[in-house]
């Protein structure tokens, strides 16, 4: 059986250029580099695989503002059958809510869904929240932290990392699997791809096509507001420093403090 | 199924009241995050003379129950079945939504565990409320009871305060490794509602073959850790760190290249990637104090840094620098410890003898 496969991707700064305003304390985005979040890349190559196992089709939903087209391009020249750039101004300031509403209310438009790959987290938000909401408000099983996946007559196989150990587990579809970061190599877009995935082009949809009301997307659907945000103050340490002879100083010193006590030794 | 349905406003936030915490059980134990829950939990709670309801979900659960209520619980509220043994989405999820539309939290904190995470955002879905994640800070506002809910972002450089006024449950997950373990403190009234219940066919879709634990090195719970960076030089040097580590009562730490060049496993981590640590004592024996590392130990409440360089940035971090090669201080630093320990052992023990 062939699977329709979708791919939750959002464009995201670079984090190695992240520049932060010194007045607002926001995000600098116009001196920021735009990147595909690096799980979102090991979420695709997972639903690539998949595909070119068991056939089918992989379509990459991403909502974002209008210059996310190149993340679009880049899914398609690596391999994705369709890219949907949900994208409106009524979307802006989401926070999980109503990004998660937003993504899985353009996913059910389509006509067939059998799984579901979004990324473990994105490297802006961090939350890792978007892609159990999405599976919660299209009523589907889910499978978060997986590292790899198998498909065999209807059940997904999945093996999910915990931190103390690993889950083997089986679930038939329709599920909703996020990928860990690097639970894979992404496959490279080629020069031919890319020429071809310009040529083919993405779709975009608005606020309109989903039929929600704009209240329920965007800041105004966020349940969450930022009210400030401030540098993380680290706390002063006195750096109090020895040399190599003053070692017995330093030891007495831990022991007075209580940073080592005699009755703990072995 | 929610279905696809906006996050509502509720009309009289006074209508919820309470703290709920989600305590994470694994093979029937509490995981130390359960703990870390209740203390954060309990503080806001007791603040605002609310209660705090301790959710418990597992086979058998009175004796996790019991000890919830020594940590200062109001109300466990608790669900029984083989079927809820191990975490499993679906059921959870269900079981727990139904509480909270019934009891009407105002707050409800959950560890960001990858259990944790993977719940709460469902809850949250289905609750049509709002979820502020990883929070390394938490408070609520006497007068309006709003929670605070703070977060790092931008690689840990800020911290974001997230508020959710209009909607409830105003949820949050909590960073494992953050919020201390609380002591002991028992509840004038406790109350523990368990019931058996039955999980629903269509519940149970997801079936877990396969548990493969790894052999695992808690860090988060040592009093004491010796981590060692690429300034070991090579894999031998941990040999001398795990001596003073066992000298000292403490566990082996480590960088992440120190890990990822098999110089000692990955379990023994430490940062972004790895642990969060929070010992008594901290040594970094040849760690530069990259932020993804700093960001795992920086809590520590005494930092000694071993470097070569006076100038590391892991020296802005530290109470104490010995600055020096490893391979001369880590050795003088053994016979110092071992000659200070005779010299007061004996002192020590007929102090303790003569205080019990
Ligand atoms: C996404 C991401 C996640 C990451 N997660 C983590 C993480 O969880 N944990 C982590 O640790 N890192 C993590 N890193 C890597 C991090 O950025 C640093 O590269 C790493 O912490 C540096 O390790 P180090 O201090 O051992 O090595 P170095 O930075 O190479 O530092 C070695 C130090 O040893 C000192 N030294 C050298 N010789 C001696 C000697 N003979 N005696 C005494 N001192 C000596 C040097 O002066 C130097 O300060 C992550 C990076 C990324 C991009
Ligand atoms: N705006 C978005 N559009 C599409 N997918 C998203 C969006 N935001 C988050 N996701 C998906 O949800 C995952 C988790 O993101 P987050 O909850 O922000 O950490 C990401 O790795 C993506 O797969």
């Amino acid at each position: 059986m062939a699977l329709e496969i979708v791919v939750m991707v959002k464009q995201v700064p670079d984090s190695q250029e992240v520049v932060i305003d010194p007045v607002t304390m926001n995000l600098n985005r116009s001196l920021t580099r735009n990147v595909t979040n690096k799980a979102d890349e090991n979420a695709l190559e997972a639903a690539l695989q998949l595909r070119d196992e068991v056939g089918g089709h992989v379509t990459v939903v991403s909502m974002g503002p209008p210059q996310a087209e190149s993340t679009m391009i880049e899914c398609l020249a690596r391999g994705a059958d369709r890219a949907i750039l949900v994208s409106d101004r009524f979307f802006g300031g989401a926070d999980t809510y109503p990004t998660g509403l937003t993504v899985a209310s353009a996913i059910s438009k389509l006509e067939k869904v059998d799984v579901i790959f979004a990324g473990e987290e994105s490297s802006d938000s961090s939350t890792g929240h978007v892609g159990p909401g999405v599976a919660e408000f299209l009523g589907m099983e889910q499978a978060t932290y997986v590292s790899s996946v198998k498909y065999a007559d209807g059940f997904i196989i999945a093996e999910r990392e915990l931190e103390d150990g690993t889950e083997v587990i089986k679930m038939p579809t329709p599920v909703l699997l996020t990928i860990l970061l690097n639970a894979n190599v992404p496959r490279r877009q080629t020069l031919k791809r890319k020429i071809a995935a310009t040529k083919q082009g993405y779709e975009v949809w608005n606020l309109e096509k989903l039929g929600m009301p704009p209240e329920w997307v965007g800041v105004r659907g966020s349940p969450t507001i930022v009210r400030k945000m401030r540098p993380i103050k680290e706390k002063e340490r006195a750096a109090k420093r020895f040399e190599i002879d003053q070692i017995p100083d330093l030891v007495r010193e831990l022991f007075e403090i209580g940073a080592l006590k005699l009755e703990e030794m072995q | 199924m929610t279905g696809l349905k906006n996050a509502k406003a509720v009309e009289n936030t006074d209508d919820y009241r309470n703290v709920f915490v989600f305590l994470e059980v694994r093979e029937g134990k509490f995981l130390r995050s359960a703990l870390e829950m209740i203390g954060v939990g309990r503080d806001i709670a007791r603040k605002v003379n609310e209660k705090l309801v301790c959710l418990i979900l597992g086979n058998n659960i009175s004796k996790l129950a019991d000890e919830a209520v020594e940590y200062g619980a109001d109300l466990v509220l608790g669900a029984e079945s083989p079927d809820l043994e191990e975490f499993r989405t679906l059921p959870y999820t269900s079981i727990v939504s139904d509480w909270v539309l019934k009891e009407k939290p105002n707050i409800f904190l959950i560890p960001a565990s990858r259990n944790g995470r993977d719940l709460a955002s469902r809850i949250a879905v289905k609750c049509q409320a709002g979820v502020t994640a990883d929070c390394t800070e938490l408070d609520i506002e006497h007068d309006t009871r709003i929670l605070s809910a703070n977060r790092p972002t931008y690689g840990e450089s800020m911290l974001a305060e997230i508020l959710c006024r209009k909607h409830r449950p105003q949820m949050a997950t909590a960073r494992p490794g953050i919020f201390k373990v609380p002591e002991k403190s028992r509840s004038e009234n406790p109350e523990i509602r368990i019931s058996k219940v039955k999980v629903d066919k269509s519940l149970k879709t997801k079936e877990i073959i396969e548990f493969r634990k790894k052999e695992k090195v808690d860090l988060s719970a040592a009093k004491i850790i010796v981590s060692g960076g690429l300034g070991l030089g090579k894999a031998e040097g941990f040999k001398a760190l795990e001596k003073l580590a066992k000298t000292i009562g403490g566990e082996v730490g480590a960088s992440r290249p120190a890990a990822d060049l098999g110089w000692i496993s990955r379990d023994h981590q430490v940062g972004q990637t790895g642990q969060t640590v929070r010992p008594r004592l901290y040594i970094a024996a040849g760690i530069s104090g990259k932020i993804q590392h700093i960001m795992g130990m920086k809590n520590s409440e005494n930092i000694l840094a071993i470097n070569i360089d006076p100038n590391a940035e892991i020296v802005t971090y530290s109470d104490y620098v010995i600055v020096g090669d490893v391979k001369d201080v880590i050795p003088r630093l053994q016979k110092e410890i071992d000659s200070y320990r005779k010299e007061h052992s004996g002192k020590k023990e007929s102090k303790i003898a003569s205080a019990s």
